[in-house]
C-alpha cells in the first residue's frame, strides 16, 4: 500500500481514474461523446441488461473537464436461480465531455433507468443529453441557476461568498513553548504515573 | 447556457377527458416529501409523474469539503431509515481505495454484519407498519414500531444515538461493542420470532390487505431491470439479484442466507420479499452473533489511520503528533475511483468514490436504490386506480433522505 500520508499528487485538476485504476471493482472502459451511445448499446447487446447508474465528474483544468460516468452490470432477466447470477460482471463506461459543448446522446431510450439519471447530471452539472424527452432540473428547483455540483460554484450558494476549502494546518492559538503549569500539569503528572503503574505523586501541601 | 425549462404542471396535461390531480407533497401516505402529478380519467390513473427535490440537501456536495472521515457523518443522513448501511458502504469503498481491506479486523467485519442486518430488521419495520397504516391496518404499526425501538436501542448502546451513530470509521469501529451489549442482542432474537408471528398475523393474512396489494402495480422482470430497479423489487419478479451473494462484501460469503424471490412481481410479491428477508436478516443476526463472543481488536493497526489508544498519548511523543495530524488535517488517500455496491434494505446502494490524494474526497457519487425504485412509478401505475397510489408507493419503500440527497 502507498503510503497515506504523501502529498496531493499534482494539481487539482488531475484525472485519478487515468492514475489508478487496479482496485479490480470493474472494467473501465474511456470513451468520447461520439462513441459512447454505441458502446452502450454494444454492451447491452451483450448481456449488460441492468443500466445501474450515471453519474458526473468534474475536473476544472483537464480536457475535457468532465466525465459523464456509467456503471453497468451483466444480468439477465432470464436468470432464475443463485447460480445463474453468479458473480456478474461488472463495467464503468468513463466518457469525457468539453466545457465549450457539453452534450452526451442520451440512452433514455435503451433503458428507461437513465430518465431521471440524465436530468440529475444536467441538473448538477450543466450537462446537456440531446435526445432525451424530458430534460430539466430534477433535484433544484426549476428557476435555479447554475450548477451546484461543478467545482466552481461556492458551497454555501451563489449568493454567498465565495467560501474557500478551510486551511485547518497552520492554526495554533497557544504560543509555542508555553509550559504547562497549575492543575493541568499536576493532572498530567497523575496519569503518567497511573499508566506506568505507579502511585500517584503527592499533591504539593 | 440557457434552457426552456417547463414547469412540473406542463408534463402531466390536463385534456377535455381527463383531469390533473397533484398528489402531496405534504400527502401522509407520500412517507416523506413526494409530489406525483397524476392524470385521471374517472378513477384511473392514465399518467403519473412523480417529482422529487423536495429535500435536496446538498450532502453529496458537502461531503466533498469534509474530510474522509468526517464525509461518513453527512453521508449516514442520507436513508435515515438504515443509516449503517450507507456509512458502511461509504467506508468501504475508502477502505479499498486505501487498500486496507484484508487488514480489517475479523471483529470489525462481523459487528458491521450484525448491525447492518439489525437495520434491515429496523428498515422493513418501518415500511411495514407505516404501509400498513397507509391500507388502514393500524394495529400493526405499533407491533412493528415495538421491535424497531429495541434495535434502535441497541443501536444507542453500541454508537451512543439512536439513528446516526457515526459507529462504522475507516478501518473498523469506533469503539468495541460494550459489556452486556450481546445480552441485550438475545433479548432481541429471543422477542423476534413470536413478534413476527403476531405481525404476520395481523398482516400477511388479512384478507382486506391481500385484497388491496394483489395484482396492483405488476411489474415483469425484463421491466424491472431496463428500470434499473434493485432489492426486494427486482427479486419479487424472480430475479435472484442481491449484492451480498453477487459481490459479496465485509465477509458476507461466511453466511448462510436464502436469497428470497417470488414471481408474481406485484405490490403483495413484493410484501412478502421484505417479510420473508426479515427473517433471512434474523438468521444472518444470530450467526454474527456467535462470531462476535471471541474478543479481538477493532480497528485497524495502522496509526496513519487509526487513532492511537488515549492512554498512550501522554507518554508516546508520535502518538501525540499522530493524533495531532488525524484531528488537524486528517489522512490522505491514493488517488484513484472505486465503485462500491453493498445490499441496503431498499437495493443495490453504491457509492463511486474518486480520490486524487487529497485529504477529502474528490467526488462521492451516490447510487440511490430508492430513487430508481421510485422511478418505476411511471411505468406501474398507468392503468391502476387512484386509489392504489398509495399500495403502489408504499411497495416502493421510496426514503427521501436517499432520493433527494
Amino acid at each position: 500500500m502507498p503510503s497515506s500520508q504523501h502529498p496531493p499528487a499534482g494539481a487539482l485538476a488531475l484525472d485519478p481514474t487515468a492514475l489508478r485504476s487496479d482496485v479490480g471493482d470493474a472494467r473501465p472502459i474511456r470513451v468520447g461523446p461520439g462513441e459512447v451511445r454505441a458502446t452502450l448499446e454494444g454492451l447491452q447487446a451483450d448481456g449488460f441488461a441492468l443500466l445501474l447508474d450515471i453519474g458526473g465528474v468534474d475536473y476544472p483544468g483537464r480536457e475535457p473537464r468532465f466525465d459523464v460516468v456509467y456503471h453497468l452490470v451483466k444480468l439477465s432477466p432470464a436468470a432464475r436461480t443463485l447460480e445463474a447470477v453468479g458473480r456478474p460482471e461488472r463495467v464503468r463506461v468513463l466518457c469525457g465531455v468539453t466545457e465549450r459543448e457539453p452534450v452526451v446522446p442520451s440512452v433514455a431510450d435503451l433503458w428507461p433507468a437513465a430518465d431521471w439519471a440524465e436530468r440529475e447530471v444536467f441538473d448538477l452539472f450543466g450537462i446537456q443529453f440531446s435526445g432525451h424527452p424530458d430534460l430539466r432540473r430534477i433535484q433544484m428547483p426549476d428557476d435555479w441557476v447554475g450548477h451546484p455540483l461543478r467545482k466552481d460554484y461556492p458551497l454555501r450558494g451563489p449568493a454567498q461568498e465565495r467560501s474557500p476549502r478551510p486551511s485547518f494546518a497552520l492554526k495554533s492559538n497557544v504560543a509555542a513553548g508555553t509550559p504547562v503549569a497549575g492543575k493541568t500539569a499536576a493532572a498530567l503528572q497523575r496519569q503518567i504515573a497511573a499508566a506506568r503503574g505507579q502511585a500517584p505523586p503527592e499533591k504539593p501541601a | 447556457m440557457s434552457t426552456i425549462v417547463p414547469r412540473a404542471l406542463e408534463v402531466v396535461e390536463q385534456t377535455p377527458g381527463s383531469m390533473v390531480l397533484s398528489m402531496g407533497p405534504q400527502h401522509p401516505s407520500t412517507h416523506g416529501v413526494l409530489q406525483v402529478m397524476t392524470q385521471i380519467e374517472g378513477e384511473t390513473v392514465t399518467k403519473a409523474e412523480p417529482e422529487i427535490g423536495y429535500l435536496h440537501t446538498g450532502i453529496e456536495k458537502s461531503a466533498e469539503n469534509l474530510f474522509w472521515t468526517q464525509a461518513s457523518t453527512v453521508i449516514e443522513r442520507m436513508d435515515y431509515l438504515s443509516p449503517l448501511s450507507n456509512a458502511l458502504c461509504y467506508i468501504l469503498a475508502v477502505e479499498r481505495l486505501l487498500g486496507i481491506t484484508d487488514r480489517i479486523p475479523p471483529r470489525a467485519r462481523h459487528a458491521r454484519v450484525l448491525l447492518a442486518e439489525l437495520h434491515r430488521i429496523a428498515s422493513h419495520c418501518v415500511w411495514l407498519g407505516t404501509g400498513g397504516i397507509d391500507l388502514g391496518a393500524i394495529s400493526g404499526f405499533f407491533y412493528a414500531f415495538d421491535l424497531r425501538e429495541r434495535i434502535l436501542d441497541l443501536t444507542e448502546l453500541s454508537g451512543g444515538a439512536r439513528m446516526h451513530p457515526n459507529y462504522l470509521r475507516i478501518g473498523g469501529l469506533r469503539d468495541d461493542l460494550p459489556s452486556g451489549f450481546l445480552d441485550k442482542l438475545d433479548a432481541v432474537i429471543a422477542m423476534y420470532e413470536p413478534r413476527m408471528r403476531e405481525l404476520r398475523g395481523l398482516l400477511q393474512k388479512n384478507p382486506i390487505l391481500q385484497d388491496r396489494m394483489i395484482d396492483v402495480g405488476i411489474l415483469s422482470a425484463e421491466e424491472a431491470i431496463a428500470w434499473g430497479t434493485t432489492g426486494p423489487v427486482l427479486r419479487a419478479t424472480g430475479v435472484p439479484y442481491d449484492v451480498r451473494r453477487a459481490t459479496p462484501y465485509s465477509g458476507y460469503e461466511e453466511y448462510e442466507f436464502d436469497v428470497i424471490t417470488r414471481t408474481e412481481g406485484d405490490a403483495y410479491a413484493r410484501f412478502l420479499v421484505r417479510l420473508d428477508e426479515m427473517d433471512e436478516a434474523m438468521r444472518i443476526v444470530r450467526q454474527a452473533r456467535k462470531h462476535l463472543e471471541t474478543p479481538g481488536p477493532v480497528m485497524i493497526d495502522d496509526t496513519k489511520i487509526a487513532p492511537p489508544p488515549k492512554e498512550t498519548i501522554a507518554l508516546s511523543m508520535e502518538a501525540l503528533i499522530h493524533h495531532f495530524k488525524l484531528v488537524s488535517e486528517s489522512f490522505r488517500v491514493p488517488p484513484g475511483d472505486v465503485y462500491q455496491p453493498v445490499e441496503s434494505p431498499r437495493g443495490e446502494l453504491a457509492y463511486y468514490v474518486v480520490s486524487n490524494g487529497d485529504n477529502r474526497p474528490w467526488r462521492v457519487r451516490t447510487r440511490p436504490p430508492s430513487m430508481y425504485n421510485l422511478q418505476v412509478l411511471k411505468k406501474i401505475a398507468p392503468g391502476e386506480l387512484i386509489a392504489d397510489m398509495v399500495v403502489m408507493i408504499g411497495s416502493l419503500d421510496p426514503v427521501f433522505g436517499e432520493v433527494d440527497r
